[in-house]
């Protein structure tokens, strides 16, 4: 019974991937010829059936851009990114989208030790950093294997310092993993969806604004009170609430 | 001739019975109101010669004077022009309201009457004004005037103040200088310039003057409240008749220097409402039209283009700050050129006033104007009106990329070098479920993780046996030959059928079996050493006629033929042989 559940679900998810791509397809003529507002429509109902892919965020975004739409380009952009960071069309048009955006916002530089720690951890996904810690403890168990059952002494003793080493890699690649899981949980991008929005130095409208942001600036968020407010922090440092109606979390699938 | 006679007859008759219908007769008083220690000089004037004048009652009057006759006439380009007047100089007796009834007389046998004239007679005067004192000519005919436009405009609404000068018909004034100009507190002001001073004929109070207009200001109240405008002093040289004469009988005038000063106004300023007042109100009040135009919508990157934003129509221009533009943090901005072509009339200011700016894209891209709102508040209707310029979009098509951008970190910026141009859309896809699996943490994680460390203890375990086995050589014989057994066995028993190889196989079995467990070699395989060895381990005698039957079998079958049946209970018997063996055997 189980096994026919089985059977049947992954018939069904083949059945919808098919469709899928035949509606990419369609909005992609859709967009060549011009009609972005139906080739948005036919991405959409492409994520609407829980399936995603960056070429599917690239295509919706570069929808809006023609459209002018700044906020949804930039965040489909972004969200294109988070697939695939390092595809260099989705960065060159991504860089294209950020020309639109009002705001200037200088990012605050990381000094010294924490920078470098960052980029090293940065460099690959959680998953990938799991998968290298893996990787070197199962080469370390057959390195410390081979320094036991060789005979020869220099064989021996290379096998243990590899083998060492890869012990030392495994458990600095499991840090790492933890590191970037850690950063992952606290990153939570949103992009500013609303024309203009003031940013309160207290979550309510009677406050003192802070700053204003703009249409397609990236903030993080950091808490939220009664649903309607968000605290929200810029590149720059500054934070404050902003209603949370104004943005669109990135994380949020 | 005969013909102009007639003419001039007809015309004749007509201007007379024309004068004839314009007979007047009134009654003029010197003035309206008065104290009661002072005096009243009341003419009956008309303009064709009559009978039987007959004064009214002075009743509250006592006659100090009068009447006295006077007549006058004139030819003024060939018109005749008649005036008869009847003056008496009266003293109030009371204070009151007085009348002075009707004078009648009788111009062509018709009877005409003055209409009543009403006279205020008031408390006593400090001082008896004699008509003849400068100061008091001064006072009574010349008269410096503020005309304010509206006394309670809103905040922001043009006000004018026109100064003018009342010179009454029998005075003069020859010079004037202006001693306090006034200073408009709270106000923004303008002056506008007269160019000539112009006489005009009007009235002040009802009566008719000649007046100049000396001074026009505009005003836009910046304070709400009550406000006052400083009077404007004048200095002026007033020419004054005098009780003397000339030798032709005119009277000679006298220069006095005297200071006027118009009243002081004040000025209930209405704030603004606040309903409905928008954010971005920046105090414009008046009647506006707001745009905002580039000079071109397509460029290449470094060329630059100019942005203006325009606010035109008629309020207070000058007063109020024209909107902010804000534009994509990518592109340059130089500081707005403030503009302004404003005319100041009396109905306040008009004209334009414009931000220009100069921007500079240096990437190419498409970048956005938003749209901007500028508020006014709107005399006419009353209301607050915003006005948006819409959105415009700004097309850089050629340059260079903008390659630092700030969200991607500092680690990628570089691949975007080579990129020039806005890339296409992606046509190959593989979709993945938005559900993302993580490996990290996941079971599967910690297991691959620490199942290999699992692998060290079992591996030196492992090899700890096999050290101890290769140690002991006869169970090293043993454990082989006892594998070989099994495997022949089951060799034998695949075999089954085909006699050659079964029995061949049997045969081996047997004596790998025997090998492991008699610890004998193969080079003496003779019946009787098996069975004595066999015997001397233990074994029973049936399971050792059995093996030794087995055996004897084996080699028989390389002579004679065995069916399928002997064989298969070959196999079960040597099974059970063995196994049998093996319990006994110690």
């Amino acid at each position: 019974m189980k096994q026919i559940l089985v059977i049947v679900v992954l018939l069904f998810s083949v059945l919808i991937n098919a469709q899928n791509k035949d509606a990419f397809l369609e909005a992609n003529d859709f967009y060549n010829n011009g009609e972005y507002q139906e080739a948005i429509a036919r991405y959409e109902a492409i994520l609407n059936t829980q399936t995603h892919s960056p070429e599917l965020y690239f295509n919706l975004a570069n929808s809006y851009y023609k459209l002018n739409q700044i906020a949804a380009s930039i965040y489909f952009y972004e969200r294109a990114l988070q697939l695939s960071p390092d595809d260099i069309d989705i960065l060159n048009n991504y860089s294209f989208a950020q020309n639109m955006t009002i705001d200037a916002i200088e990012e605050l530089p990381e000094i010294g030790f924490t920078r470098v720690l960052k980029t090293l951890v940065n460099t690959f996904t959680v998953d990938s950093w799991a998968k290298l810690s893996v990787c070197c403890v199962i080469l370390f168990v057959i390195l410390f294997l081979s320094y036991y059952f060789s005979f020869s002494t220099s064989k021996k003793r290379a096998s243990f310092v590899l083998s060492f080493i890869t012990l030392i890699l495994a458990i600095v690649f499991l840090s790492f993993a933890f590191q970037k899981h850690a950063i992952n949980k606290k990153n939570n991008p949103a992009i500013v969806f609303a024309q203009e929005s003031d940013v309160k130095s207290d979550p309510n409208l009677k406050s003192e604004t802070a700053f204003q942001l703009h249409e397609g600036t990236k903030v993080q968020v950091l808490e939220t009170y009664n649903d309607s407010w968000t605290k929200i922090k810029i590149a720059n440092g500054k934070n404050g609430w902003i209603n949370s109606k104004d943005i669109r979390l990135l994380n949020d699938f | 001739m005969k013909a102009l006679t007639y003419i001039s007859i007809v015309l004749f008759t007509t201007i007379s019975s024309f004068s004839s219908a314009q007979v007047t007769f009134e009654a003029k008083v010197s003035k309206q109101k008065l104290g009661v220690n002072e005096r009243l000089r009341v003419d009956f004037e008309m303009n064709k010669d009559g009978d039987n004048f007959n004064p009214p009652s002075f009743e509250s009057f006592t006659v100090v004077g009068g009447p006295s006759q006077s007549i006058s006439n004139s030819w003024i380009n060939g018109v005749k022009s008649f005036s008869k007047t009847y003056s008496y100089f009266l003293a109030p007796k009371k204070r009151g309201n007085f009348t002075i009834g009707q004078a009648t007389i009788e111009i062509d046998g018709e009877t005409f009457k003055t209409l009543p004239v009403t006279v205020t007679v008031t408390a006593a005067v400090d001082k008896p004004k004699d008509p003849n004192d400068p100061d008091y000519i001064v006072n009574q005919n010349i008269h410096l005037v503020a005309e304010v436009s509206k006394t309670n405009p809103y905040l922001n609404e043009a006000i004018t103040v026109v100064y003018k000068l009342f010179v009454s018909e029998n005075t003069g004034v020859s010079n004037w200088r202006e001693l306090d100009i006034p200073r408009y507190n709270d106000f923004w002001s303008q002056n506008i310039d007269i160019k000539g001073i112009k006489i005009q004929n009007g009235t002040y109070k009802g009566e008719d003057y000649r007046y100049v207009v000396l001074r026009k200001t505009v005003l836009y109240p910046q304070k709400s409240g009550l406000l006052e405008i400083e009077p404007l002093t004048l200095d002026i040289t007033v020419d004054v008749p005098t009780n003397r004469r000339d030798i032709f009988g005119g009277r000679l005038m006298q220069s006095v220097h005297r200071t006027v000063a118009a009243g002081k106004r004040t000025i209930n300023v209405k704030p603004l409402p606040e309903a409905g007042k928008p954010i971005n109100f920046s105090g414009a009040v008046g009647d506006f039209d707001f745009n905002v135009t580039t000079s071109k919508t397509t460029l290449r990157a470094t060329e630059a283009l100019e942005a203006k934003v325009q606010v035109s129509g008629n309020g207070n221009l000058k007063l109020f700050k024209l909107p902010v533009l804000t534009l994509p943090s990518a592109l340059e901005v130089y500081e707005p050129e403030h503009n302004e072509k404003i005319s100041v009339s009396l109905r306040g200011m008009s004209g334009q006033s414009s931000d220009a700016y100069t921007i500079v894209p240096s990437y190419q891209g498409k970048y956005p104007i938003p749209s901007i709102t500028f508020s006014y508040f709107s005399l006419k209707e009353k209301r607050y009106k915003t006005l948006s310029s819409g959105e415009l979009v700004v097309d850089v098509t050629e340059g260079p990329v903008n390659n630092n951008s700030q969200a991607v970190s500092s680690t990628k910026q570089n691949i975007l070098s080579t990129g020039s141009q806005f890339a296409s859309f992606k046509t190959k896809t593989n979709f993945l479920n938005t559900k993302r699996t993580t490996f990290f943490n996941s079971l599967s994680f910690w297991m691959l993780l620490l199942v290999p460390f699992l692998a060290i203890p079992v591996a030196v375990i492992l090899r700890r046996k096999q050290e101890m086995r290769r140690g002991d050589t006869v169970g090293n014989r043993i454990r082989t030959g006892n594998k070989l057994a099994r495997k022949y066995l089951r060799e034998a028993k695949k075999t089954l059928g085909s006699k050659e190889s079964f029995y061949n196989a049997l045969e081996r079995a047997l004596h790998n079996y025997l090998k492991s467990k008699l610890n004998i070699e193969t080079s003496d395989f003779s019946k009787e050493k098996i069975q004595e060895l066999l015997q001397t381990k233990s074994a029973k005698d049936a399971a050792i006629s059995q093996f030794i039957e087995l055996l004897t079998n084996c080699e028989m079958a390389r002579y004679a033929p065995f069916s399928n049946v002997e064989m298969e209970q070959d196999y079960n018997k040597a099974s059970n042989v063995i196994s049998l063996i093996d319990r006994q055997i110690k």
